[in-house]
């Protein structure tokens, strides 16, 4: 089967190994999941930033080592189903309201497909 | 020596001065002064005029609650209807909420009177409030240091006397951090103890609302007026304080229990330490019992904070894609184009960073190790915090281990600016309540503060301690010459 | 080359509560763009959601009319992608911790199709794309939803279309959606795989999505496992992708890959506290549950005595089923109300919407008066049939059609002397009979049948009249 560096890398941060350098390609598959674009120049610069940023957030994984099967605690706070909202409808706002921070149509959100 | 809100609620209950002639006070100051410091980004004096004369109609009526004809400001991320709300960010640029924020909705019910919206970084990221897309705010104690952040505006209005009061948000120190930078009160008070509702979130698991004010008193009658469960924020919490804290701010510290924690001291600046070892000998000679304490998960409470804030962010922050609010860019090739070029363009780099950060945590592969960790430890820090009061009544640490930067003080890398916040973050991610109060001045002349823990719903303990330090201490720091002079 | 079909479906059901799964904006179909919206649904800045009870309620009674474990502690998370449908640019849903799980489906056959969970999520909003533009509607933004997820256990078209009408008919039985298919408020996803017999290993699937009827569940799988033949036979190897089946063709081709990347990056919702239904509130819950679609025609078979065929008409649509043991509640014999739906009620219903509404003038009250009437001989089953007629055109009443003079008029000592009556009237007739001319019978009872209108019990009056000419 095909792995990617991406998996490896992904394999042994769950293994706690750590592992330092975090490629461009993954800034841009990242990118691409937040819906962010660099430049050549930013990608760069972030890349160098971002390296040192997660070997900063990986001392919280170095200090665990292995398996996280629990996560949720026993005194996490919860609320009883008698506490849920009750299913009763509140008038919805005008449409000229929903839409007061755009130019809609027709009561619509709209968006042109492509703008020169 | 400046009027608190208690005097001038008497003032203007006498009629030595109108609610209209000490907003217009406030106006004329903000004129003259904000174009340099930069603490309001939005202006609001038409209806700040308006509702001082309903305040004044009710002041005639009788029976106004205590906040009536106050003028004050709100952060520029707490959601005020039809009045401009953009978090500082390009992204945001011309929103306008058409729904209030739970807190300005209780605030507005009571008479207050909004002068304007407060500067702030980016989306609440940052710790000098120079990530703002209007520039950063500067500090009025010396206009060559910032404020503090992420509620930076806030701060330097109530220090600039530009407001009385004003509300911050507290995500990692937000709230505390530009108090103690600036020489102001600012609490930060128990997760669920203010609704949520209409705070553009930032980390909502950390996320909280709170006053910044002169004196701990105006930080209590504020709280006291802002605090409450809310059916619309299901993480807020009905919680009964009993009576109004701000009436029982007098009580004797003899025989209160107060923690010290090493692990708060490792880093900090010795000028800052030595002021806080002081005001921990006042308590002590006043008959307070110091306990030396351990909180050993805190070392990792910074990149916890981290992880879970910027993974939070990652998704609350989705959702600004042009499409509904604010700022869609000007030329693309489709929708998803639309969508990336206008984030790109509309984000500063603190938030890309951030979200990216977040993006990363919470990636498959990588959610175990990051995510799921960081919650763990996250559950350790409380746990150790529960055990800590169990005896404890409040715990001792500086807000900051510096005082405030030079302007423009970029550091080596981000990862140093995010250390500044080593003292506050513990605090949110334990969901526990903390003041910063003034505790003296470094050898430049610029403020340090103090922070005063206590345990989940114990604003009443902590604004009790900082009350009697800030009654007891004297004057720890200079005045602050200027402003709306009332 | 012989294959076999591996087939899992997942379904989405537009849950029937009267308010969006995390604010008050009402779920009514239809309405103007964006006037069922508030700032939760259109994700403004600083809205937070508000889990809604009857959603967490709706989807137990899923689970357990589905056999499934409800869990009793249960958290939303975020599912994070971006698409302008989506205002939050994460859906709701439940990732780790779902509501329900493993529940079955028994089909015709006794096999078993497993349930592997039940979750609670919202709906996004709707794009129109037209001439360059994309419009967007969130009306539906918010709407709940639950998604039943079954095991890979279904092996057959036909036990996809069986697996798909069972889920049907209980969901709607148990009042929690319409699971209306053409309006979307079901909607089927097929993963579908193919193997050699005995191959324990899985072959690499693909998913069919939105389907929306339940005929093409079944043409849609028998079309995707012959093109995935197809490709195996050739040697070839089928490509994991999402599909989309055209009715028109019956055909199953890919769909355009939307440009979101499918790592959600799941995590629990901080907005929304973990919530906990605890047994006794699960137990009321299925205390609420109403007698489950196949119970309930076992019961009709094996109790009532009904034949397979009246049973499985009536039992198929709640409404029908209630109004049936309402009129007998009332005291109606099985036979004759049975009967009288499936023939007369029926035959006013065309369509299958129809008689799931079963929007019907008289209440089983009614209805049952005059069943009695059938029941106690009082009037013959075709009057009942043509009165009951009238009473559904008209909504009125039976005692508005026979009057109480009309059924004294064949009571037993009435019906005794009209045969005395008819005897005398037609003298020949009855001396023929009584000298073993058995047809002659017939001028007799065209006579009483003339005097009663036709109500007279005509089996009775002939056990009178054998007894009256042979005096």
């Amino acid at each position: 089967m095909f792995v990617s560096s991406g998996d490896l890398t992904a394999a042994a941060v769950r293994k706690g190994v750590r592992i330092m350098a975090i490629s461009k390609t993954e800034i841009e598959k990242l990118a691409k999941l937040a819906k962010l674009s660099f430049t050549d120049e930013e990608l760069e610069r972030f890349t160098a930033e971002f390296d040192e940023i997660i070997a900063f957030a990986d001392t919280v994984n170095q200090s665990i080592e292995g398996g996280t099967e629990q996560i949720r605690s026993v005194d996490a706070r919860m609320v009883s189903f008698d506490d849920l909202r009750p299913d009763e409808v509140v008038p919805s706002l005008p449409n000229d309201k929903i839409l007061s921070n755009v130019e809609g149509y027709n009561g619509f959100f709209k968006v042109e497909r492509s703008k020169k | 020596m400046r009027a608190g809100i208690y005097e001038l609620a008497i003032r203007l209950r006498n009629r030595e001065i109108s609610a209209v002639e000490l907003t217009k006070a406030y106006i004329d100051a903000i004129e003259k002064l904000n174009p340099a410091i930069n603490a309001y980004v939005y202006l609001t004096f038409d209806t700040a005029l308006k509702a001082a004369e309903q305040a004044d109609q009710m002041l005639k009526e009788g029976d106004a609650p205590l906040l009536c004809g106050i003028p004050m400001a709100l952060k520029d991320n707490i959601c005020t209807d039809g009045i401009a709300t953009t978090c500082c960010s390009k992204i945001l640029k011309d929103f306008k909420p058409y729904y209030d924020a739970a807190v300005w909705e209780k605030l507005k019910a009571q008479g207050a009177v909004l002068l304007g919206k407060t500067n702030m970084d980016e989306f609440a990221m940052g710790s000098t409030s120079e990530t703002s897309c209007y520039g950063a705010p500067l500090n009025p104690r010396n206009t060559n240091y910032v404020t503090g952040g992420s509620s930076g505006g806030s701060a330097a209005a109530v220090c600039a006397n530009l407001a009385v009061y004003s509300l911050g948000s507290d995500t990692g120190g937000s709230i505390r951090q530009p108090a103690s930078f600036c020489g102001v009160v600012g609490l930060k008070p128990t997760y669920g103890a203010v609704s949520r509702y209409g705070l553009i979130a930032y980390g909502s698991s950390l996320d909280q609302i709170g006053p910044l004010a002169n004196s701990v008193k105006d930080a209590a009658i504020v709280f006291d007026a802002i605090k409450g469960g809310d059916k619309r924020d299901q993480t807020s919490v009905d919680y009964d304080y009993g009576s109004s804290l701000a009436e029982c701010l007098d009580r004797d510290i003899k025989g209160m229990r107060i923690g010290v924690a090493e692990e708060f001291f490792e880093g900090i600046n010795t000028e800052i330490k030595s002021k806080i070892e002081k005001a921990i000998k006042l308590f002590e000679n006043n008959g307070a019992v110091i306990e030396n304490i351990r909180l050993p998960a805190l070392k990792l409470a910074l990149p916890v904070y981290y992880i879970i804030a910027c993974a939070e962010a990652s998704s609350n922050l989705g959702r600004y894609d042009g499409i509904r609010y604010g700022y869609r860019t000007s030329s693309y090739t489709g929708i998803e184009d639309m969508i990336v070029r206008t984030r790109s363009e509309g984000f500063g780099d603190e938030v890309k960073r951030r979200i990216m950060l977040g993006t990363y945590v919470l990636s498959s592969g990588y959610y175990d190790a990051y995510y799921k960790k960081a919650c763990l430890i996250r559950e350790e820090i409380n746990r150790e915090f529960d055990a800590v009061f169990e005896n404890c009544d409040v715990l001792v640490a500086p807000t900051a281990p510096n005082t405030a930067f030079p302007l423009n003080h970029k550091g080596d890398s981000p990862v140093e600016m995010y250390l500044s916040d080593i003292c506050t973050v513990p605090v949110n991610i334990a969901g526990v309540p903390a003041i910063s109060v003034p505790c003296g001045e470094d050898s430049r002349g610029l403020p340090i503060g103090m922070q005063i823990i206590g345990r989940r719903f114990g604003e009443a303990t902590v604004l009790q301690a900082a009350h009697f330090y800030e009654q007891s201490a004297g004057k720890v720091i200079g005045d602050y010459e200027g402003g709306a002079g009332i | 080359m012989n294959y076999e079909i591996v087939c899992g479906i997942e379904t989405h059901i537009e849950l029937a509560t009267k308010t969006k799964i995390f604010c008050g904006c009402t779920t009514e179909f239809g309405g103007e763009p964006n006037t069922h919206c508030c700032p939760v649904c259109t994700g403004q800045p600083g809205s937070l959601p508000i889990l809604n009870q009857k959603v967490v309620e709706y989807a137990i009674k899923a689970g357990l009319a589905l056999n499934c474990k409800i869990n009793t502690k249960s958290h939303m998370d975020r599912k994070n992608y971006v698409y302008p449908d989506l205002p939050k640019a994460y859906q709701i849903s439940q990732y780790d911790e779902p509501l329900c799980e493993k529940g079955y489906i028994e089909l015709d056959s006794g096999k078993r199709i497993g349930i592997t969970r039940i979750h609670i999520e919202e709906d996004a909003g709707k794009l129109i794309h037209e001439s360059g533009l994309t419009y967007i509607d969130y009306n539906r933004s918010g709407v709940p939803l639950i998604e039943i997820v079954s095991e890979p256990d279904i092996s057959s078209a036909e036990e996809a279309k069986e697996y798909a009408e069972k889920l049907q008919l209980i969901m709607r039985y148990i009042g929690i959606s319409d699971c209306k298919m053409q309006e979307g408020s079901m909607r089927c996803d097929v993963n579908l795989s193919l193997r050699k017999p005995g191959d324990p290993r899985f072959g690499v699937r693909t998913e069919i999505k939105n389907i929306n009827s339940l005929s093409f569940i079944q043409k849609a799988v028998m079309a995707e496992a012959e093109r995935q033949a197809d490709i195996l036979d050739a040697g070839g190897t089928v490509v994991q992708q999402t599909m989309r089946y055209d009715e028109g063709t019956n055909s199953v081709t890919p769909m355009r890959d939307k440009e979101n990347s499918d790592d959600y990056r799941y995590f629990p919702d901080p907005d929304i506290l973990r919530f906990c239904v605890d047994d006794k509130k699960v137990e009321e819950i299925r205390e609420s549950l109403p007698e489950l679609p196949f119970d309930k025609l076992k019961r009709y078979m094996n109790v009532l005595g009904l034949s397979e065929a009246t049973a499985k008409q009536i039992f198929r649509y709640r409404m029908v089923a209630e109004f049936f043991e309402d009129t007998l509640a009332e005291g109606a014999s099985v036979k004759n109300t049975a009967n009288l739906i499936v023939v007369t009620i029926f035959s006013n219903m065309d369509t299958e919407e129809e008689k799931e509404l079963f929007a019907i003038r008289i209440s089983a009250a009614q209805f049952a008066a005059l069943v009695k009437l059938a029941d106690e001989k009082k009037i013959n089953i075709g009057v009942a049939q043509s009165t009951l007629q009238k009473m559904l055109e008209s909504g009125k009443p039976v005692e508005e059609f026979i009057k109480p003079e009309d059924l004294v008029g064949i009571s037993d000592e009435a019906l005794e002397s009209l045969c005395k009556e008819a005897i005398d009237a037609n003298p020949e007739a009855a001396a023929n009979v009584r000298n073993g001319k058995d047809k002659a019978i017939n001028v007799m009872f065209g006579y009483i049948m003339k005097k009663t209108g036709g109500k007279a019990d005509i089996r009775k009056a002939e056990v009178l009249l054998r007894k009256l000419i042979r005096q």
